[in-house]
């Protein structure tokens, strides 16, 4: 009796199961039809690729106008292509750059040439005009080289120093420099500027989202420029154009972009952030006037200090030479002059 | 290389800055530490192998933590705390800051220096208070910045403590 009552209670439960599917799929079909289509499609990796090759250039083009990301996502593969390319068949990348190396060559033959010009006419003016004769008299009494108080006199700006600081320890990441100039420890001076953007901060009760922009000291300006997690600190004399400012704040975007993982994981370790160095040294720029005109050149690094550098040692060499060939002249007029 | 930042805490006069002085080769100068608070000293050492180089933050000395500025604190990997042998009060005033660091930066490896033990005349802390705190887990070392006593040792035990964290 029992039995047959829960078959039947089973009966009527089974009946209702089936109602009630045949009822969802009335009215839910093209819906359950679209999710499988949609997961079918995200399924299917033939079909996403399909799918993404409809919008990636566009996507690209669009990436590429917005901020240089892409691009530093794009480097170390393709230089991974460009090495397998050389590795596997030299000739191919000679033959295809062929047609650009003639060109290059001779623009930068050109532009050497045209260096050499300007650096000579240059120490001519300033060996032989009173200036420059007040300028070497200034670097014999200073002890400062000649080049130097040239650079000082005619300068507009120069970028002295990059400081690339870790935000909460700081702890120097990279440090870079142009020559000859007179730097104390950069391990101790990223601390000591961090403890002032800190004390500044505190003692002012300086809003969180505020920091510490500018220092400001007679001709020497520092520029900190602040990411979430590291500082840009840049050492610059001079005058310098506020478009510099952008491209430290560009540079600063792609550093944090970039080393991402790596900062996250920062315990001390400097080293996987020595790729960066060419992009801080890029910005070791500087100006000078020249007959009125303000010319813009690139700062080469530091090197090791006690070495005479080799441009200015050309300097001295090229005026003993000047000098050399004016006694002659000299000379020789006067010798004429008295047999005259 | 390694670097890692450490920090320098305790009381007023208790010799932090002539500890740091006996240990460090580069420094800027003292003017530093009355100005903005906090004065940057830098030393490499050699330690398992590698070179290390500790940023050492040598802060103003204080009577609590509050009167620290608490964010020169931020991001270092270690910190030194400096008691004064001939004053029980600075070891006092170093078990608070202890405690108010540990509550603020989790774990951070940390030694004690009892300064000043050339002054024997004058001691004032109890061995049994110190004995108390290496037996509680302190990493006690008895130093002078005067004599250099144990200074070098007690630098070379948090940097390796650093290093094994």
């Amino acid at each position: 009796m029992a039995d047959s009552a829960a078959d039947e209670k089973g009966r009527d439960g089974m009946h209702t199961s089936d109602e009630l599917n045949s009822l969802r799929t009335l009215i839910l079909a093209p819906e359950q039809l679209e999710i499988t289509e949609l997961k079918e499609r995200l399924n299917d990796p033939a079909i996403r690729a399909e799918e993404l090759s409809r919008v990636i250039a566009e996507a690209i083009v669009i990436r590429a106008a917005t901020d240089r990301k892409l691009a530093t996502a794009l480097l170390p593969t393709i230089e991974e292509v460009l090495r397998d390319s050389v590795k596997r068949d030299p000739r191919f990348l000679a033959d295809t750059i062929f047609p650009i190396i003639g060109p290059a060559i001779r623009r930068s033959i050109a532009e050497s040439l045209r260096a050499m010009v300007q650096s000579m006419s240059d120490t001519l003016e300033h060996t032989f005009s009173w200036r420059g004769i007040q300028w070497r008299i200034e670097s014999f009494r200073t002890g400062k080289s000649f080049a130097e108080i040239v650079l000082l006199h005619t300068l507009v700006y120069r970028m002295e120093q990059l400081f690339l600081i870790h935000k909460e320890t700081g702890l120097v990441l990279q440090h870079v420099a142009a020559e000859s100039i007179d730097m104390k420890d950069a391990d101790m001076v990223s601390a000591m500027l961090t403890a002032i953007q800190d004390f500044v901060n505190d003692s002012f009760s300086a809003r969180e989202d505020s920091s510490l922009q500018n220092l400001n000291m007679g001709e020497l300006t520092i520029w900190i420029e602040q990411g979430p997690r590291t500082v840009l600190a840049a050492v610059i004399r001079g005058n310098p154009p506020s478009e510099l400012r952008t491209i430290l704040k560009e540079i600063l975007e792609n550093i944090e972009f970039e080393y991402n993982s790596a900062l996250d994981g920062f315990r001390g370790d400097a080293a996987p952030f020595e790729p960066c160095r060419p992009d801080l040294v890029y910005c070791l720029t500087q100006a000078q006037k020249t007959d009125g005109r303000t010319s813009r050149e690139i700062a080469v690094p530091v090197k090791v200090k006690g070495k005479k550098q080799g441009k200015e040692k050309g300097n001295e060499v090229l005026f003993i030479y000047i000098a050399a060939a004016l006694c002659i002249i000299i000379v020789i007029i006067g010798f004429i002059l008295s047999i005259q | 290389m390694i670097q890692k930042k450490i920090c320098m805490l305790g009381s007023f006069a208790v010799g932090k800055t002539s500890l740091v002085r006996r240990f460090v080769e580069n420094m800027f100068s003292d003017k530093y530490l009355t100005t903005i608070g906090v004065k940057i000293d830098k030393k490499i050492i050699e330690l398992k192998n590698q070179s290390l180089t500790l940023v050492i933050w040598d802060i103003a000395g204080e009577n609590g933590y509050h009167q620290i500025h608490g964010t020169y604190l931020r991001g270092m990997s270690g910190y030194i705390l400096v008691a004064d042998k001939t004053r029980t009060a600075t070891l006092d005033s170093v078990i608070n800051i202890h405690k108010t660091v540990t509550q603020v930066f989790h774990k951070v490896p940390c030694v004690l220096f009892m300064n000043k033990m050339d002054l024997t005349g004058q001691w004032d802390v109890q061995e049994s208070a110190i004995d108390k705190l290496s037996h509680d887990g302190w990493d006690v070392f008895r130093t002078s910045a005067k004599t250099g006593e144990n200074v070098e040792e007690a630098f070379k035990r948090l940097s390796s403590k650093m290093l094994e964290k």
